[in-house]
């Protein structure tokens, strides 16, 4: 196996995230500092990165219903798909571009952050669902 | 003499078989193989990954002559396909990628530089504008990057300006074997009219990298990287400096029947 190179590239501290925005007709780039800071992609891997994810509060059923839902619609997944609980993010065909966007889809549905680190852990549908319901928990107590 | 460079593609869309078919061609492959190609729920994902396998096996089988039921193929925790079989000089840096996006599938094989592949299907955003789509990956991208797309000019021309840059970010990413959770916003691209591509890894220019960008139809763009391991001797910095190859077309039916 081919080691890998250099890959010993430590986390800088970001640059605040820029927001395109078109006004009067030109398009502007404008600085917008706010919360939701991240240092890399939230990962929906095909098995979870440590055992560190726990949960207080598991999923409501609406949260999952809600969850699957959203997860549906950013996947574009048919009709007939079956979208629940125990499936795999993986195996819904979700790429890069659509983890970005169904981690987006999640936060405003629900109005919450999702840090990279519990992200990471996130495997199936219902991780997705467990996280969501223990942040929505946490935000109202 | 073989140098053990590949650069192929299939437009999977010009495949369409039946699922007797499909059903064959999956049991040509190790049952590992098979678990993770019937896992996915769309049919077309389930093809892409097919395809991905014939790639990696006829890629191997031809540039290595290892025989089909000899090769090992495991991933890495980060998900990243590597030849488990041990290879003697002077491929004892072999290394491959592949990609799949939309139409295509393709793969990369170098025999000393790390190659990474990424290909990128643009599809216009159908429940948000263009802007508000690109608005979510602000985080991945540098203000350089930002202000590039924005004056892209249309807000097609900012989608395709974003997905380049997308493209050549995911490239590194998969060559180095990173995985997701490498910080792409790190990474600041620079060129001249997508030539000339060079990178900027935390604000420094690195010379240990060589990129290309080209597109393969109106809605697909593919990129390399390639970049040299910590010890690169001078076989392999020359190797770096070659003119990339290009991409040649392979058929679904054509793998198939080389691995039957």
């Amino acid at each position: 196996m081919a080691s890998v190179a250099g890959t010993a590239f430590s986390v800088s501290a970001r640059p605040p995230p820029r927001s395109l925005q078109v006004f009067n007709g030109l398009s502007v780039v404008k600085s917008v500092s706010f919360a939701n800071q991240r240092k890399s992609i939230p990962s929906l891997r095909s098995h979870p990165a440590t055992s560190r994810f726990r949960v207080s509060c598991a999923a409501k059923p609406e949260t999952l219903e809600k969850v699957c839902k959203i997860v549906k619609k950013q996947l574009a997944l048919p009709e007939s798909a079956t979208v629940a609980g125990h499936s795999k993010f993986a195996d819904l065909g979700a790429d890069s571009l659509d983890t970005v966007e169904v981690v987006m889809g999640l936060e405003e549905a629900f109005g919450i952050t999702v840090e990279e680190d519990s992200a990471q852990s996130i495997v199936t549908v219902q991780d997705a669902a467990d996280l969501i319901e223990d942040l929505v928990c946490a935000k109202s107590s | 003499m073989e140098n053990g460079v590949r650069r192929w593609l299939v437009n999977v869309s010009q495949w369409n078989p039946s699922e007797a078919q499909f059903a064959s061609v999956i049991s040509l492959f190790p049952v590992d193989e098979q678990t993770a190609i019937t896992r996915y729920i769309k049919f077309e994902d389930k093809k892409r990954a097919l395809v991905s396998r014939l790639l990696q096996y006829s890629l191997v089988h031809e540039v290595l002559g290892i025989p089909f039921d000899k090769i090992i193929i495991h991933r890495t925790a980060e998900g990243k396909p590597y030849l488990k079989n041990s290879i003697d000089f002077p491929f004892s840096n072999f290394n491959f990628n592949v990609s799949h996006h939309g139409d295509y599938v393709g793969i990369a094989s170098e025999p000393l530089c790390f190659v990474g592949l990424d290909i990128v299907s643009i599809t216009t955003p159908k429940q948000e504008t263009e802007l508000e789509f690109i608005n979510n990956f602000s985080p991945y991208l540098t203000a350089l990057e930002w202000k590039n797309i924005a004056h892209a000019g249309s807000s097609e021309d900012m989608l395709v300006e974003f997905y380049r840059y997308w493209c050549l970010k995911e490239a590194f990413v998969k060559a180095i074997g990173a995985g997701l959770g490498y910080g792409l916003h790190r990474l600041e691209f620079h060129h001249t009219n997508w030539t000339g591509i060079s990178v900027y890894i935390d604000g420094a220019e690195s010379k240990k990298w060589r990129f290309s960008l080209s597109k393969l139809d109106e809605k697909h763009w593919v990129s390399i990287a390639r970049g040299l391991p910590n010890k690169a001797d001078e076989l392999c910095c020359s190797n770096l400096l070659l003119p990339e190859l290009r991409f040649s077309f392979r058929t679904a039916e054509e793998l198939i029947s080389n691995v039957s």
